[in-house]
């Protein structure tokens, strides 16, 4: 059996460990579990943390000026260098607009921790996806599509339900969030990630993502309608 | 498709690239720097190098990690350039306070402090790992260290935050 200290240790090094010795040890012990709880939701305000503000387009020259040094070597052959290579591209766009919400920043910066996910294809087995879909109390219609990842997830101090679902237009992943409120559809097209998160009331909300696809904002909405559609909410 | 058509199309597409990361790059650089005006130059110098170098990516997939490895060696060779002498963190938050302080919410900011008092030993895997998705096996990869190596530093980096935001700490472990 694995000691507390050497649970913590390890899970202090890498919050998202799936390792199946470290959730055994979880499983059964309380205080450790309780341990982990706490050091999620300090690990959200982490994540939160380093997403810092990227300045829009808008505020490239104002903050240029508001330097106020002299150009230094770099940035004068930048200038120069950037005209001949990369024209405007570069020149225009230091800081990129990022006008998405922080939850849809956490949506995507969580893909970035579970590329795996993608990769399946074959259905999951029905009783590890209803596991994974009981605590946020809802199941899926069987004509909802193949889900074929499934994973319970620890997303801004909650666990919830990751998944990846085969549809006509490709593998989309859906996260309910049963816990994350959004006043209205919000759509979002970040770091190849392209998707909107929905409003569900009383439900809190489900983020629907495709990746790197050629798949338009229009289609997009309509796969996160029949997502909806397909969720038979069960408390 | 003559050479021309060619090289537009190899631009808009490095291009599309190198937009689709930047938000991601320019955070890294960021920690990496504690410095926003720092880390905007070596985002540009390391995308113009990229930008010559890119017959050496041969997978897009990988664009990330690779640019992010062309970062460091940036930021690398700058902090050389520039021989900076010893940091002063207080005045690195001083002067960025207006990022650091930009959240909502307090808790996040006090974070954002904590972490520009990091070690750099410590800040960077833990960048990396959170913000970048790195595995262990990666992060040991790209720093040149030993797995083991980095889970230690992980954890020292999480027990320094965590003190310094005022969490409980009193079941932690020690090492």
């Amino acid at each position: 059996m694995m000691e507390h200290a050497q649970y913590r240790s390890a899970i202090m090094a890498d919050p998202h460990n799936s390792d199946a010795e470290l959730r055994a040890h979880r499983e059964a012990c309380a205080e450790c579990r309780a341990f982990t709880e706490q050091l999620l939701k300090f690990e959200s305000r982490l994540e939160r943390a380093m997403r810092v503000a990227i300045p829009s387009k808008a505020d490239v020259l104002p903050f240029a000026r508001e330097r106020g040094n002299a150009p230094s070597v770099v940035r004068r052959w930048m200038a120069i260098a950037a005209s001949v290579l990369l024209g405007a591209a570069i020149v225009g766009g230091v800081w990129l607009v990022v006008p998405q919400s922080s939850l849809a920043a956490a949506v995507v910066a969580h893909m970035a921790g579970e590329p795996e996910a993608w990769q399946h294809t074959e259905a999951v087995p029905q009783p590890e996806l209803a596991d994974v879909l009981k605590d946020s109390k809802l199941r899926l219609k069987t004509d909802a599509g193949i889900v074929s990842y499934a994973a319970s997830c620890a997303f801004r101090g909650h666990h919830v339900p990751h998944l990846v679902v085969q549809t006509s237009s490709g593998p989309v992943t859906v996260m309910v969030l049963v816990h994350e409120s959004v006043r209205r559809v919000t759509p979002f097209d970040e770091q190849g990630y392209r998707g909107t998160i929905v409003p569900v009331p009383g439900h809190g909300s489900i983020a629907v993502l495709m990746r790197d696809s050629g798949v338009g904002a229009d289609e997009i909405k309509r796969i996160a309608a029949q997502v909806d559609a397909s969720i038979v909410w069960t408390g | 498709m003559n050479d021309e058509a060619g090289g537009k199309q190899r631009r808009a597409r490095f291009q599309a690239l190198c937009q689709s990361l930047r938000p991601d790059l320019l955070r890294f650089a960021f920690w990496l720097s504690r410095d926003r005006a720092l880390a905007e130059d070596v985002v540009q110098e390391s995308m113009l190098r990229a930008w010559k170098a890119q017959d050496s990516l041969l997978d897009e997939a990988a664009a990330k990690p690779w640019l992010l490895t062309i970062i460091r060696r940036e930021y690398a060779r700058t902090f050389e350039r520039k021989r900076f002498s010893t940091v002063d963190v207080d005045e690195l938050i001083a002067k960025e306070e207006p990022l650091l302080a930009a959240a909502e919410e307090q808790d996040v900011n006090d974070v954002r402090t904590a972490i520009m008092k990091l070690p750099d030993e410590y800040r960077e895997p833990l960048v990396l790992q959170v913000l970048m998705g790195y595995s262990t096996a990666e992060i040991a990869r790209e720093l040149d260290l030993s797995a083991p190596a980095v889970l230690t530093r992980l954890f020292r980096a999480r027990r320094q935050l965590r003190a310094a935001c005022g969490e409980d700490t009193s079941r932690d472990p020690q090492e």
